[in-house]
Parts: structure tokens; C-alpha cells; sequence
């Protein structure tokens, strides 16, 4: 049980100088292109091995949360997710900064990152143990399943051509496949080419088809990269305030999926923000505003993403699973201080996991003044910033935050090559995000699928497999209803309307 | 009700779909060359699905056009477009022979000119240098230094 210990040890200066460090550090790592919140923590998580397991769990949690929200400036003001958690965010954020609300996006967001991360905590504070039971549930089939459902997102991301989304989204998922095969470790579709044998890395794709196409049309024109408006206008967060509020059943519900998702080992805040921008879009009563610049849009990813903390947080300290990439790197550093995790780290008073999770309240709390201001100044020096120095320094980041993820040359070209080949299509019709979305989902639904096949294959019930596990059921019911429910809401939509005439 | 003369058939989507059924028709013979079913089950089945709706968005607008919006055309500078897209690509395909910093720098001046849309006062002529050299130079030490990512020195450096 929580003690006050607990809140005391958290509580104490030093801890809350970490936790403050830690949000500072991730925040600015997260909001640069290419760098991850996994490689902020991988990078910064040697400062830890020389402190007390409480004090560096606690640095590392706030340099995670940090990182998380950190990926939203950059998806807001330049239209590149700065981690993949943020993919969704620049659906409406980057719209939203064209035309002028740059500033009260990053403080949406950063409202938004807070509820979604206290969410994620009150989960991993109150109901750990039986929810890390959820994760073991999953198998191969149901990550298929899950991964299918993230695909429903295609007819909400096509820009009114669903046949070119559909198309997109097959092309992402053959470009997942490039590269060497999980699996099998066969070479695929390099064609002899040493460039694409180590595939096409996400995050280097996610850059040059949302980065690369922005630096193309800003360069073409002498027109400002987003529009000013000349009245200082501070943080907006007396408005910012107001439209959360409103709006607070879509912050809850996207945090709960946030953690739920979290939760699951492998899927991570990219496929939680993706799935809970999809719903909110779905609740919606503005669904047509959804993609031109919709403040829901960016409230729903933002507390998606940061709850994946939290529900990430579960299975590696109950299970010892990490639920997230960055989990991974933290409970590696847990075995080196000689934590071992496990149900008991929530049973005993003085269990250092409470001191923890006080830790990642404080460092959720601190990311409100914190990312207000880091925000603030990030939208500053983009809008001010001259084109001619913009352009190469943006141009710059990509080339080397892409270069940084496995240091390799390959990538960086694939991501230019990847830019232009984004840029024609969208000129075409085709939008860049069902293409991201094959590529992220193609690994989980191929990895899930051939597992399902060989299991179903070997134990003679193929069918059983695919169709036959409760919560594989679950899944294809939501995926049903994500798929009917808008020609349900137009035929209700058309009822009302016939009643109202008569 | 729309009208007619307005209905036109999207040529270029239709051009996209058709290289992308050649793409996957490439891929499926990739495939061919591989010797586990785990390998090639999957990629065949998105070749087959992407293969059908490119057949698809082709037919549909052959049979029925669509109402095309106007765009208002393409006022961009497509020579510019394109150096940068020269110059990314050239910066990349040079960095392991002449360095991060170099090339880092080589980019950065090329991009800075292709961007610049005002004239050159002496100011800037001052400022946008030392602040190029400052930002390549500032990201290199924080990736090779505090990151400890091995960016490449190239032949001058080692």
C-alpha cells in the first residue's frame, strides 16, 4: 500500500530537482526529430546507475514523460512527429499552427499530455496487478487483430478518398516488409540493394513523409512557413482550459486507451494516439473538422500518448514485460540496481514502486510549467526565425536525428527519397498518413499473423485461432463497429432530419 | 447536382495506380525467390489487396469521372524544389567521405542560399554564416559528445 514514506522519499529536494531535470531533458530531446523517447532514456540512463533505485526509476520516469510530450512541438510547428507517439498530433496541429493557433495547440497539447499522464499513473497506482493480467491474455492473434483495428483509421485519414487510402495503406504495409524478415530472416524486396536491407526504420519514414514534403513547399515560396498574428497573446491558457474542459470525456476516454494500449507489450504511444485520435474522431460532433486543424484531435493523441507512461509502467513492474520500448531500456536499469520486479513490489509499504509512482505524478505535475514555457519558446523562434535560416536548420535536424537512430547513412537517404515520393503522391491524392500507418502496423499484424497461422496450422483449427478467442471476438466487434458506425450515424443522422421536416 | 463539365478523370491517380500495380507485380516476383511460406504469405496477400483496389480507383474513374476541385495551380519555384532535394541527397551521399561537419556545412550553405528570398544586407551576410557554423557545429557536439552517437569524421578528421 501507498505510505507516506512513499510521498516523502518522492517528495524530498533532490528527487524533485530529478524529476525536474528529467521532464527538462526529455522535453527537449522528444521535441527534436529522430531522437525517441526510447533513446532519450537509453542516452540519459547511465546518470542514474550511480543513485538510490528510487531516485533514478524516478529521473528515469520524468526523462519518459518528458520525451513523450517533447514529440508534440515539433509535430505542432514543423509537421514532423518529434517521437512516433505524435504522428496523430500533426493531423490537426500542424493546421492549426498554419493558420496562426500554433501557440494554443502547444499548450493543448500540453494540457492534455498532464491529464493523460496522471491518468496513466492512477492506473498503475490502483490497479496494476490485475491489469498486467490483461497483457498476458494477448497473443499473437489478438496483436493482429489489434493491428487490423488500427488500420479501420485509413477511411478517417484518406482525405475523402478512401480507394487512395486503402491503396496507401497497402503501400506502408509492403514497405514494412522490406528488409530482412522477422521471422523467417529471408530477404525481402531489396532487389540487391545494401541500401534497403536493413529495411525502412519507422521513424526515419515517419520524417521524410511528413518532414521532407514541408521543407519542399517551403522553400518553393517567399511566404512564411506559419501565419502570425502581431498581439502577444501569452500562453492562452485561460482558453486552452476552457476547450479541455469541454472536451473532457475525450481526454478521459483517450487516456484510458492510452494506458490500455500501454499496457499491451510492443504496441507503444504511437498505435495509443493513433486509436484514440480515431475515436475521438468517431465521437465527435465536429468529425468533419477533424484533420484541419481540430483541438480534439490533438487533446485525444496527446493523453493517449503520455498515458502510454503509466500503462506501459504495469506489465514491467508486475510482470517484468516491458509494455513499451522505453520501458525495456528502464527495466534493464531496474535488473542493474538489483530490482527485481514482480506483484510484490505493490504488496510491501516499502516497496520503492509506490516511491515511483508518487515520482511520475510529480513529474507529470512538473511538465505543466515546464512545457508551457519550453512551448512557448519553441513557437517563438519558429515563428520568428527567417526562411533562409529555418529551411537548412530543419533540413539539418532530420538529416542527423534520422542518421542517429541506428547510424546509418541508408536511412537518411531513404527518408529524402521517401519525402519526395510522399510529396508527389500527396500532390496526387494520396496522403502521407495511411502510408505510415502500414508501415507501423505492418510489423505487428505480419508478426501476429504468421504466429496465429503456424499455431492455428499446427493444432488444426485455423478458424479457432483467428475466430474463436474471447477477446480476439472483442477486437473484430469494435472493428465491425468502426467500420458501420458512420453509415449508422448518417442513416440516424437522416431519420432526425426526416422527423424534424415532418 | 453536379455539373457535367466539371466531372473529369483523375489521370494522374490513375498513372499512380498503374506504377503501383508494376511495383507490385516487381514484389510478387521478389517473392518467388523466397523459400518459407512465413516469408511470403503476408507481402502476398497486401501485393494482391493493393493490386485489386489500384484495379479498382483505374476502372472507377474510367467508367465514372469525378468532380475535380480547382486548386488554384502551382505558384512554387520548382527549381528551388528540386535543389533541395539535390542538395539533401548529395549531403547524405558525401557525409561518410568528407565528414559530418563539412558536409553538415556544405548543406547548410547550399540550403540557406536556395531558402533566401530577401536581399543580402552586410547583417546578414554576418549573421547567417556564424549562425550555421554555430548550429552545425553546437547539434555535432551534443549528438558525438552527450548523445555519443559516432557520426562520421570523413578523411580530413581521422
Amino acid at each position: 500500500m501507498l505510505g507516506v514514506d512513499n510521498i516523502l522519499v518522492a517528495l524530498s529536494p533532490f528527487n524533485v530537482f530529478l524529476a525536474l531535470v528529467g521532464v527538462i531533458a526529455g522535453t527537449v530531446i522528444g521535441s527534436l526529430p529522430g531522437l525517441t523517447a526510447t533513446m532519450a532514456v537509453a542516452v540519459l540512463v547511465p546518470l542514474t546507475f550511480t543513485m538510490e533505485p528510487s531516485s533514478a526509476l524516478i529521473m528515469m520516469g520524468a526523462i519518459y514523460t518528458g520525451a513523450i510530450y517533447g514529440g508534440a512541438y515539433a509535430a505542432i510547428l514543423l509537421n514532423t512527429p518529434g517521437t512516433p507517439s505524435a504522428i496523430a498530433t500533426t493531423f490537426d496541429g500542424f493546421p492549426m499552427a498554419k493558420r496562426g493557433d500554433g501557440d494554443l495547440a502547444v499548450t493543448l497539447a500540453c494540457l492534455a499530455s498532464v491529464v493523460g499522464g496522471l491518468v496513466g499513473a492512477i492506473f498503475l497506482l490502483a490497479l496494476s496487478p490485475p491489469l498486467a493480467e490483461v497483457a498476458l491474455a494477448f497473443g499473437p492473434v489478438e496483436y493482429f487483430w489489434l493491428a487490423m483495428f488500427g488500420l479501420t483509421l485509413v477511411s478517417a485519414l484518406s482525405d475523402g478518398n478512401l480507394l487512395k487510402g486503402l491503396i496507401g495503406a497497402c503501400l506502408g504495409l509492403l514497405l514494412a516488409c522490406v528488409g530482412i524478415a522477422e521471422i523467417s530472416a529471408d530477404v525481402r524486396f531489396t532487389f540487391g540493394s545494401q541500401t534497403l536491407l536493413g529495411g525502412v526504420e519507422t521513424v526515419s519514414a515517419l520524417i521524410g513523409l511528413y518532414c521532407v514534403p514541408v521543407l519542399i513547399d517551403l522553400v518553393a515560396t517567399p511566404d512564411r512557413h506559419l501565419k502570425v498574428t502581431h498581439q502577444p497573446r501569452g500562453f492562452r491558457l485561460m482558453e486552452a482550459l476552457a476547450i479541455s474542459w469541454k472536451s473532457k470525456f475525450n481526454l478521459i476516454r483517450s487516456s484510458v486507451i492510452g494506458t490500455l494500449v500501454g499496457i499491451l507489450p510492443g504496441a507503444g504511444g504511437s498505435i495509443a494516439g493513433l486509436v484514440a485520435y480515431s475515436q475521438a474522431r468517431r465521437a465527435s460532433h465536429r468529425t468533419e473538422h477533424f484533420g484541419t486543424g481540430e483541438p480534439e484531435g490533438i487533446q485525444a493523441t496527446e493523453s493517449a500518448n503520455n498515458a502510454t507512461v503509466g500503462g506501459g509502467f504495469i506489465p514491467t513492474l508486475v510482470l517484468g514485460i516491458p509494455g513499451t520500448p522505453p520501458d525495456a531500456v528502464i527495466l534493464g536499469a531496474l535488473l542493474i540496481q538489483g530490482v527485481q520486479t514482480g506483484s510484490n513490489l505493490f504488496t510491501s509499504t516499502d516497496s520503492i514502486a509506490f516511491t515511483f509512482i508518487v515520482g511520475l505524478f510529480l513529474a507529470t505535475l512538473l511538465m505543466l510549467p515546464t512545457g508551457l514555457v519550453i512551448g512557448r519558446y519553441a513557437y517563438k523562434t519558429i515563428i520568428t526565425v527567417p526562411k533562409a535560416m529555418l529551411v537548412p536548420t530543419v533540413a539539418f535536424m532530420t538529416m542527423i536525428g534520422t542518421y542517429a537512430i541506428r547510424n546509418n547513412i541508408s536511412d537518411v537517404i531513404i527518408m529524402i527519397l521517401l519525402g519526395v515520393v510522399g510529396w508527389v503522391l500527396n500532390r496526387f491524392g494520396f496522403s502521407p498518413s495511411p502510408i505510415v500507418l502500414g508501415l507501423i502496423l505492418g510489423r505487428i499484424a505480419e508478426q501476429g499473423f504468421v504466429q496465429a497461422w503456424t499455431i492455428g496450422d499446427a493444432t488444426d483449427d485455423l478458424l479457432g485461432m483467428f475466430f474463436g478467442r474471447p477477446i480476439s471476438l472483442v477486437i473484430l466487434a469494435l472493428i465491425a463497429f468502426a467500420l458501420f458506425y458512420p453509415l449508422m450515424r448518417k442513416r440516424i443522422d437522416i431519420g432526425r432530419s426526416k422527423v424534424d421536416t415532418d | 447536382m453536379i455539373p457535367t463539365k466539371n466531372l473529369k478523370h483523375d489521370t494522374a491517380g490513375m498513372i499512380v495506380a498503374a506504377v503501383l500495380i508494376l511495383i507490385g507485380v516487381a514484389a510478387w516476383w521478389d517473392t518467388t525467390t523466397m523459400g518459407d511460406p512465413d516469408s511470403y504469405v503476408f507481402p502476398r496477400a497486401v501485393i494482391t489487396t493493393m493490386v485489386a483496389f489500384c484495379l479498382m480507383l483505374i476502372v472507377f474513374n474510367l467508367i465514372r469521372p469525378v468532380a475535380k476541385e480547382e486548386n488554384g495551380g502551382d505558384t512554387g519555384s520548382s527549381p528551388r524544389r528540386i535543389f533541395l532535394v539535390a542538395v539533401m541527397l548529395v549531403g547524405a551521399g558525401v557525409m561518410p567521405l568528407l565528414g559530418f561537419i563539412i558536409s553538415g556545412l556544405m548543406v547548410f550553405a547550399a540550403l540557406t542560399w536556395t531558402a533566401m528570398y530577401d536581399s543580402w544586407t552586410r547583417s546578414r551576410l554576418t549573421v547567417y554564416p556564424i549562425s550555421g557554423v554555430a548550429i552545425v557545429v553546437g547539434f555535432y557536439l551534443l549528438f558525438s559528445e552527450l548523445l555519443l552517437v559516432p557520426l562520421p569524421t570523413g578523411m580530413f578528421f581521422d
